[in-house]
C-alpha cells in the first residue's frame, strides 16, 4: 500500500524533470542529480528580476538579493536543523573540506583520521597536510566494506580531527556517524562529515548528530552546479581562520590591516553565486516537501529490487555488503573481468540507461583492491520500478553478449 | 584494431569538423599505443565497440552478440578490406594520372576521379560495326600519313591527331592537342574523321586549304574548334572561316567540289580505316594510341 503511494509520488515528481521526457533512464545521480524545473525557475528569477549584488549595494535590487540570499540561508539552516549563521555557502563539497583543512590550524603531529574509502576530495587535502607534518591515519573497512568500529576505537586516541565520508559514493555504505561522533568527542576530536552522498538522500539533523563540520554539494541534491555548503558549529567557525579572503569577507581595511566579518560571511569571499544559492534553497525546499524519509525508503526499495535480480546473474559482484538496506541508492558492481566502462557504454547505447563507470574518484580504494573500477547505478527520487526492470533486462542482455 | 579504422575515418571527417579532429587525435594515440604493445588509454576502442554493439542490441541482440564476440576479427577484416581497397584506389589514381582513366590505357570503365567518364568518352566512328572497340588493334602501320595536313618541324616526336570537327569529345581534346602542336619538339599530323556525316564536306575543304597553303590548316582548325557559333552544317559559314584565314573563298569552294578532291578525301578515309579507329578523338603519340579527351599530362607523358 505504502509502495503505491511512493510510486504515485514518483510519477508526479517526474513531471518536474523535463529532461526525463527524452526517454532517458538516469541512474547517475551520485555524480550529479537532475534539476527540477522549480530550481531552474528560482534561478531564472534572480537573473530576470534582481540580478544585482547582495550585501553591498543599497538600491532596491541590491536589497532584494540580500533578502533572498538571507532567506536561502534560513531555508538551508532549517534543512539541517542548524542556525543560519552556521551555514557557509561554497562551490562544492571539495571546497568545503578544503576550507576546514586549511583553516583549522592543524599543526605538525596533529592526527587526522579518515576511512579507506574517501573520495579524493577528502583524501588529497590530508595528504597535502601530511607533507607539512600532520599524521593522516586510515581506518581499514571490514571485509564487506562496512565501518570497522573496533579499529576506529583503537586509533581515535590523540586524534585532532575525524574526517569521514558519511555515505560512500563507492558502495553506498553509511558509517554509524552518531556513534563515531560521540566517541570522537569523548577523545577531544572534532568531526567533519563528507556528506555529499548522504544529504541528498536522508534526513540530517546536525544538532542531533552533534557533528562539528559537515560538507555537501548542491548539484547532487537537485540544486545547481557550482553550489556547496559547509555547516560548522558557530563557535568553531568563529575560531577558523578564513581560507579564501578578499571582497565581502571584511568589514574594514587599512593598507596594512583588515577587520574580518563574522561567520559565515568571513568565509564567503568575492561576489557569490546568488542564482545558485537561491536555486539551492529551492532544491532544499523541494526535498523537504517530499520528505527525506520517503526518499530513503524509495531508494532502498528500488535497490532491493535491483540487488535481488543482479545477484541471480552468475559473475556479478556487488561492491560492499550484499544487503541493499546498507547501501542506500547505490549499486556498484562488476561482471567477471568485463571493463566497467564497456558495461556503462552498452547500457547507454542500447537503452539510454545512464550509469557511471570507473573509479568514481576513489582510486585509492580500487588500487588497494586491485580493481580497475566498477559500474555504478545510483538512484534518486525520479527513478521507478519500471526503470529498474529495464536496467536488469539490459544487464542480462549484456551478460549474454 | 578498430582504432586504425577510426583513425582513417575520423581523420577524413576531421577535415570538416573539430569534434572528429579530436577523435582522430585519440585514435592516433590509441593506434600508437597499440603498436607499442600498450593499452589504448583513452578507451576509444571500448567506446566504439560498445557504441556499435549497444545500438545493434536494440535491433538484433543475436547480431550484436556475434559482433561483440568477434569484434577484433571483424575489425581486422575491415582493415584488410581497407588496405586492399586502398591499393586499388592507389592503382586507380596512378592510372588516372598516366592515362586519364583509373582502369588503364583507353579503358572506359567507371573511374571515381572522373565519375562521368568525360575523359574516356569518344564519338563512335564504327556505328555499324558488330566488333567491340579494341584499343589493342589501333595502329599507324601501313597508313599513308602524307595524305593529311601536317606540320613537320623535323622534331623527335610524331603526333597524329585524328579528330572530328563536329564531335564534342574532339572539341574537348583540342586545347590539350593545341598545346602539343605548339611544342617545338613535335611533328604534327591532323586527320579529319567526320564521325558525323554532315561534316564530311569539311574534309574536302580542309584538303583544298592544305593544297593552297600547307600551314593554313592550323589557323583553320583553331577557328573551327574554338568557336561555338559556327554552324558546321552550313557550307557558307565554313567558307567565311576560309576567308578569315586569308584564303580565297571562291577558289577553295571551287576546289572542294572537284572530283579530284573527293578522291583524296575518300583515300584518306580508307587509310584511316586501317588504323582500326573506333572513336574520335584518337591521338597517336610516337605510335601509341590514346582514345578520348585526355588531360595534357597524359599526352605529354608519351613524348620522348
Ligand atoms: C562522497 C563524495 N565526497 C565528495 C565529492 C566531491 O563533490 P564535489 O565534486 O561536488 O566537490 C563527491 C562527489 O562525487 C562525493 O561523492
Amino acid at each position: 500500500m505504502f509502495n503505491l503511494v511512493v510510486e504515485m509520488n514518483t510519477q508526479k515528481i517526474r513531471k518536474d524533470f523535463p529532461v526525463l521526457e527524452k526517454g532517458i533512464i538516469y541512474m547517475d545521480s551520485a555524480c550529479v542529480s537532475l534539476k527540477p524545473q522549480q530550481v531552474v525557475k528560482a534561478m531564472n528569477c534572480y537573473y530576470n528580476e534582481f540580478p544585482a549584488c547582495a550585501g553591498r549595494s543599497m538600491h532596491k535590487l541590491g536589497e532584494k538579493v540580500t533578502e533572498e540570499v538571507s532567506k536561502a540561508r534560513k531555508i538551508i539552516a532549517k534543512f539541517f536543523n542548524a542556525k543560519p549563521n552556521e551555514i557557509v555557502f561554497t562551490k562544492n563539497t571539495t571546497e568545503s573540506i578544503n576550507l576546514v583543512a586549511n583553516s583549522l590550524g592543524l599543526k605538525k603531529g596533529d592526527k587526522v583520521i579518515t576511512t579507506d574509502k574517501e573520495h579524493n576530495s577528502n583524501l588529497l587535502p590530508w595528504q597535502n597536510l601530511a607533507k607539512r607534518g600532520i599524521i593522516h591515519e586510515i581506518i581499514k573497512s571490514n571485509e564487506d566494506n562496512t565501518f570497522n568500529m573496533d579499529k576506529f576505537k583503537e586509533k581515535i586516541k590523540g586524534a585532532k580531527l575525524v574526517s569521514m565520508v558519511h555515505t560512500s559514493n563507492l558502495d553506498g555504505v553509511t558509517i554509524p556517524a552518531e556513534e563515531i561522533i560521540k566517541i570522537a568527542h569523548e577523545h577531544g576530536a572534532l568531526v567533519l562529515l563528507d556528506a555529499a552522498q548522504s544529504v541528498p538522500h536522508k534526513e540530517i539533523n546536525v544538532k542531533k548528530l552533534d557533528v562539528d563540520f559537515l560538507a555537501c554539494s548542491g548539484h547532487k541534491m537537485l540544486g545547481p552546479s557550482g553550489t556547496g555548503i559547509l555547516y560548522g558549529k558557530y563557535h568553531l567557525l568563529e575560531k577558523l581562520e578564513p581560507f579564501l579572503i578578499g571582497g565581502d569577507t571584511v568589514i574594514d581595511t587599512t593598507y596594512t590591516t583588515a577587520e574580518f566579518e563574522k561567520p559565515p560571511e568571513k568565509f564567503e569571499a568575492g561576489l557569490q553565486n546568488y542564482a545558485g544559492i537561491i536555486g539551492l534553497a529551492e532544491a532544499a525546499r523541494y526535498l523537504m516537501k517530499i520528505g527525506r524519509k520517503n526518499i530513503s525508503k524509495h531508494e532502498t526499495e528500488l535497490n532491493k529490487k535491483i540487488t535481488n535480480e543482479l545477484l541471480k546473474i552468475d559473475g556479478i559482484k556487488i561492491i560492499g555488503p550484499e544487503d541493499p538496506e546498507l547501501r542506500s541508492g547505490i549499486i556498484s558492481f562488476n561482471y567477471k573481468d568485463a571493463d566497467p566502462h564497456e558495461i556503462a557504454l552498452l547500457l547507454d547505447s542500447s537503452a539510454d540507461i545512464m550509469v557511471r563507470s570507473g573509479a568514481h574518484c576513489v582510486h585509492s580504494w580500487f588500487n588497494a583492491h586491485n580493481l580497475k573500477g566498477s559500474a555504478r547505478v545510483s538512484l534518486y527520487i525520479y527513478n521507478t520500478e519500471e526503470e529498474c526492470d529495464k536496467l536488469i533486462e539490459e544487464i542480462n542482455k549484456i551478460v549474454e553478449l | 584494431m578498430i582504432c586504425i579504422i577510426a583513425l582513417i575515418v575520423f581523420s577524413i571527417l576531421g577535415i570538416f569538423s573539430a569534434t572528429h579532429r579530436q577523435l582522430a587525435k585519440e585514435a592516433f594515440d590509441c593506434v600508437f599505443r597499440r603498436i607499442t604493445f600498450r593499452k589504448c588509454e583513452s578507451g576509444l576502442d571500448i567506446r566504439l565497440k560498445s557504441r556499435i554493439t549497444g545500438r545493434l542490441m536494440k535491433r538484433s541482440p543475436i547480431l550484436a552478440s556475434k559482433i561483440h564476440r568477434h569484434f577484433e576479427l571483424i575489425s581486422w577484416a575491415f582493415i584488410i578490406l581497407f588496405i586492399v581497397s586502398f591499393i586499388y584506389v592507389a592503382i586507380g589514381g596512378y592510372n588516372y594520372y598516366l592515362y586519364g582513366n583509373c582502369n588503364g590505357p583507353n579503358e572506359d570503365g567507371f573511374c571515381i576521379f572522373d565519375p562521368l567518364g568525360e575523359k574516356s568518352k569518344f564519338s563512335e566512328t564504327q556505328s555499324c560495326s558488330a566488333e567491340p572497340p579494341n584499343p589493342e588493334s589501333l595502329t599507324l602501320f601501313n597508313v599513308d600519313l602524307s595524305l593529311f595536313p601536317s606540320y613537320d618541324k623535323n622534331a623527335e616526336n610524331d603526333v597524329v591527331f585524328i579528330g572530328c570537327y563536329g564531335c564534342p569529345y574532339t572539341r574537348k581534346a583540342y586545347p590539350a592537342i593545341k598545346k602539343l602542336l605548339d611544342r617545338k619538339d613535335v611533328n604534327f599530323v591532323f586527320a579529319h574523321f567526320p564521325a558525323k556525316e554532315s561534316t564530311y564536306f569539311i574534309s574536302n575543304i580542309l584538303n583544298c586549304i592544305n593544297e593552297a597553303d600547307k600551314d593554313k590548316f592550323i589557323e583553320f582548325n583553331e577557328l573551327i574548334f574554338t568557336s561555338d557559333t559556327i554552324s558546321l552544317k552550313n557550307e557558307d559559314e565554313i567558307f567565311e572561316v576560309v576567308e578569315k584565314i586569308g584564303l580565297d573563298k571562291k577558289e577553295i569552294k571551287h576546289c572542294s567540289y572537284l572530283e579530284r578532291t573527293h578522291e583524296i578525301t575518300k583515300l584518306q578515309m580508307s587509310e584511316l580505316q586501317k588504323t582500326g579507329i573506333y572513336g574520335t578523338p584518337t591521338v597517336f603519340i610516337n605510335g601509341e594510341a590514346v582514345v578520348g579527351p585526355k588531360p595534357y599530362r597524359v599526352y605529354k607523358r608519351l613524348l620522348k
